[in-house]
């Protein structure tokens, strides 16, 4: 039995200290020039608040969903899993940055063509300038562990609840 | 046509007196006679400066310069350097910022920015995919550089940008006033503000579009990445990014080289309090790193309440610690992110702010600063609320902050009674928080010729005989073992000296910083590194010691430029305070021996006359300086 292992990115946000070498690299392998707004992957820094995040495509294929692509370029790599965008068939229409909820596919400013993450073929430039150990190419099965905790994150409970629970008396409504 | 590559190959004139735009071409010899950064602006500040003007006039230059290597994947390159003439010390003036300020200049198409003349109503930059504009900011004056940032990233819209501007220091013409970049990093020294407020240049706005080329990719990716390995790997370096800058101030202190109460000694009893270890185990909330760096050197730290209360920023540095901390006695680390918050936002130096405040500390505990200077204030050392409120006054020029935001310097020269010897400068830049009489030797003759003043990081921190390192220097003629053991086998210090103040003119002009540079050979940007990285990436073929050679003419430029502002043998002295022996502490009874031996073995090594300090003409001749020569030959100051 073959066992294909496939990989993804992720990003250790707490070790990002915000400098930046990943947009570089990302645009240098993409581009062969170095321009962060080419960049597929995007350093999130908020000044008054602790925050230096990388921000780059999960490969949820949302893009990738029937209807979406009028040209039909979006596809997703069977190898390494990444839903990837043929730029030779991309017009710029703009329908994928539409549905991406994380904002990570963005137009060029030079041929105007959607730019979204490939995951280098399987080799990522990012993981490899990062000095800080901050984003990682990992097996699935491990990714799993620590998509846990990012899941997990996102349920911690404020001191102020965000949502209104509902109330018992709904519940019985209902 | 000529291709660019790492450069950008256009330079921005900006005349705003004239609200007029030129986009020039940089020309293609000037890569390699002076390869770039603050190589360019030392040859254009000598070839389009007007001579004695005054710092503050429109005819003086403000120069914003990156380096080949900035804007790349080179570790340490993400650097901004200003050059202009110094109000502070009507010198040269130059300074160097983090951030990402200089890799979006070159991302927005320029390798350099030179702004003349004066415009009527306060203006901002504009800069994009090559293009320039400049656009009203009668709404920004007034505003703190956090406001600044923040309103014109709001009117900028969606975009990633970077934005370097003044705050009310600079436009209230302190005379310290630093030019800031991205919220919180600082061109600090020598008065880079002053010379953007007194030309109603609020800000520039580097908004990218624009990539940088790389000449031999392959090439330039291996080397950029093996030259990441290393420096990552490398203890002192790693050191350097989990503790910072402040990580250094135990150690200074056990060694009594920790500047304390105005540098009257060098120990500091409650240091612990203003450690790296206190600051990261209460106050750091997490490192902060400039574009394209491997080190992350930078706190990120806050106060979540009380009297000194401060919202999240970066910092505070080692320099800011002992400027606010050892220096005046206050031994709250609490008021120094205040302190350190505060003087970024109003846009200040934090050496000279702290500094001058020192100075005025002790002059009042003499008896030469009463209150009716003052203004009823009371100076007392350890006092962080007069401080604090000082700060405030300097950057409204209020009362007595009026005197002090002209510096320790020039305020000293018009109180009188004395105060002139406490000033601890070299042409008029105060020292920072490094003493040379505890120090390297070298630090001494650094701060002695350096030509913006008393600097430990212009050209170079020297680190040799401080930690025993080399960088690789070796290769390019630095005499080893260093340097205890120098004279025993008969070196000469000035000698070796010029190889260390070559290479930080080498790693200045290529826009790197300096942390780069202060570890052995394995661990740091040698000069084998550098030209193997600045080759690949610019396809300018150059050796170690042809980079070499380019660091040499732009430090002898500077020293022209000097020259021709004036400078004599006597400027280049050490203040009266360096020659008395320290009071206290570890280094009790050090000073620094016979500075004028040192000065003139500094002179002999660069090839400058011993006795006046003018530049020979051979050394000008073989750097192929003859216009330089010619000049000097003109105003008698060459020899």
């Amino acid at each position: 039995m073959v066992v294909l292992l496939v990989k993804m990115l992720m990003a250790i946000p707490d070790r990002c200290t915000g400098c930046g070498r990943c947009e570089e690299a990302c645009s240098f392998e993409h581009f062969n020039i170095i321009d962060p707004s080419l960049s597929a992957i995007h350093v999130v820094r908020l000044e008054n608040e602790p925050l230096d995040a990388p921000t780059f495509c999960i490969e949820c294929g949302l893009c990738a969903m029937p209807g979406v692509c009028p040209e039909n370029a979006i596809y997703r790599d069977p190898n390494t899993y990444a839903v990837i965008i043929d730029r030779n068939k991309c017009d710029g229409c703009t329908n994928c940055i539409v549905v991406c909820p994380y904002g990570v596919i963005t137009l060029d400013h030079i041929e105007k063509k959607a730019v979204k993450c490939d995951l280098c073929g399987g080799d990522p430039q990012c993981v490899k300038a990062c000095p800080e150990g901050a984003l990682a190419y990992l097996e699935a099965n491990d990714a799993a562990y620590y998509k846990r905790y990012f899941f997990a994150e996102l349920q911690k409970k404020g001191m102020v609840p965000i949502v209104p629970y509902p109330s018992p008396r709904t519940r019985e409504a209902i | 046509m000529d291709e660019w590559y790492g450069y950008t190959g256009k330079i921005l004139r900006v005349d705003l007196s004239k609200n007029k735009i030129i986009i020039d071409d940089l020309k293609r010899e000037w890569a390699k006679l002076y390869i770039g950064g603050l190589g360019f602006a030392a040859k254009i500040m000598w070839d389009e400066q007007v001579p004695l003007i005054d710092p503050l006039s429109p005819d003086n230059l403000l120069i914003a310069t990156a380096g080949p290597m900035t804007g790349t994947l080179a570790p340490g390159s993400g650097n901004i350097f200003w050059a202009f003439k110094s109000p502070q010390t009507n010198f040269w003036g130059e300074t160097r910022s983090g951030g990402k300020f200089g890799p979006f200049l070159k991302f927005s198409g320029f390798d350099m920015i030179i702004v003349k003349g004066k415009s009527e109503k306060p203006v901002y930059l504009y800069l994009e995919g090559g293009n320039a504009e400049i656009r009203n900011a009668t709404h920004l004056w007034g505003m703190t550089v956090h406001q600044t940032t923040d309103t014109l990233k709001r009117e900028v819209g969606a975009k990633d940008i970077s934005i370097a501007t003044i705050g009310p220091g600079g436009e209230n013409l302190v005379k310290y006033a630093s030019i800031m970049n991205d919220y919180d990093r600082a061109a600090g020294r020598s008065g880079g503000g002053t010379v953007m407020g007194s030309k109603k240049l609020k800000a520039i706005v580097a908004a990218g579009g624009y990539g940088v080329r790389v000449y031999d990719p392959e090439k330039f990716i291996s080397l950029s990445y093996e030259a990441e390995n290393a420096i990552i790997s490398d203890p002192g370096n790693r050191a350097m990014g989990a503790h910072g800058t402040v990580g250094g101030l135990m150690g200074l202190n056990a060694m009594g080289g920790l500047p304390t109460q105005n540098f009257r000694t060098g120990y500091f009893d409650k240091a612990r309090k203003i450690s790296a270890d206190y600051l990261e185990n209460n106050y750091m909330i997490k490192r902060r790193a400039c574009y394209s760096c491997t080190i992350g050197c930078s706190r990120y730290s806050y106060v979540a309440a009380g009297p000194f209360a401060t919202p999240p920023n970066e910092g505070p540095e080692y320099e800011t610690v002992d400027m606010s901390g050892a220096m005046p006695m206050i031994d709250n680390m609490e008021a120094i992110i205040r302190y350190n918050y505060m003087a970024n936002n109003y846009g200040i130096d934090t050496i000279t702010l702290g500094h001058t405040i020192s100075w005025a500390i002790e002059a009042y505990e003499m008896g030469m600063i009463t209150e009716k200077e003052t203004g009823g204030i009371k100076l007392k050392w350890g006092d962080a609320e007069t401080f604090l409120t000082l700060v405030d006054m300097i950057a409204y020029r209020k009362g007595f902050g009026n005197l002090l935001a002209e510096g320790s310097y020039w305020a000293a020269k018009k109180i009188g009674k004395g105060s002139e010897d406490l000033v601890n400068h070299v042409k008029g830049l105060e020292f920072p928080a490094h003493d040379p009489r505890v120090e390297s030797k070298f630090l001494a003759i650094q701060y002695s010729v350096g030509p913006r003043g008393a600097c430990h990081e212009h050209p170079i921190y020297p680190s040799y005989d401080m930690m025993g390192v080399d960088s690789g220097l070796r290769d390019v003629g630095l005499p080893w073992p260093l340097p205890d053991r120098l004279e025993e086998v008969g070196v000469n210090r000035g000698k070796a000296y010029r190889v260390i103040a070559l290479y930080g003119e080498v790693i200045n002009s290529l826009g790197y910083c300096n942390f780069y540079a202060a570890t052995n050979e394995t661990g740091s940007l040698s000069p084998k590194r550098l030209a193997a990285l600045y080759s690949s990436l610019t396809g300018f073929n150059l050796t170690p010691l042809q980079i070499f050679e380019a660091g040499e003419r732009s430090w002898n430029l500077k020293r022209a430029f000097n020259l021709r502002e004036g400078l004599e043998k006597s400027h280049d002295k050490l203040p009266k305070r360096m020659e008395i022996p320290i009071l206290s502490g570890p280094a009790k009874g050090l000073k620094v021996e016979k500075p004028n031996e040192l000065l003139e073995e500094a002179y002999e090594g660069f090839g400058w006359d011993k006795e006046t300090g003018y530049i020979k003409e051979e050394t000008l001749k073989k750097l192929g300086l003859d216009d330089v020569a010619d000049y000097l030959r003109k105003i008698n100051k060459l020899k």
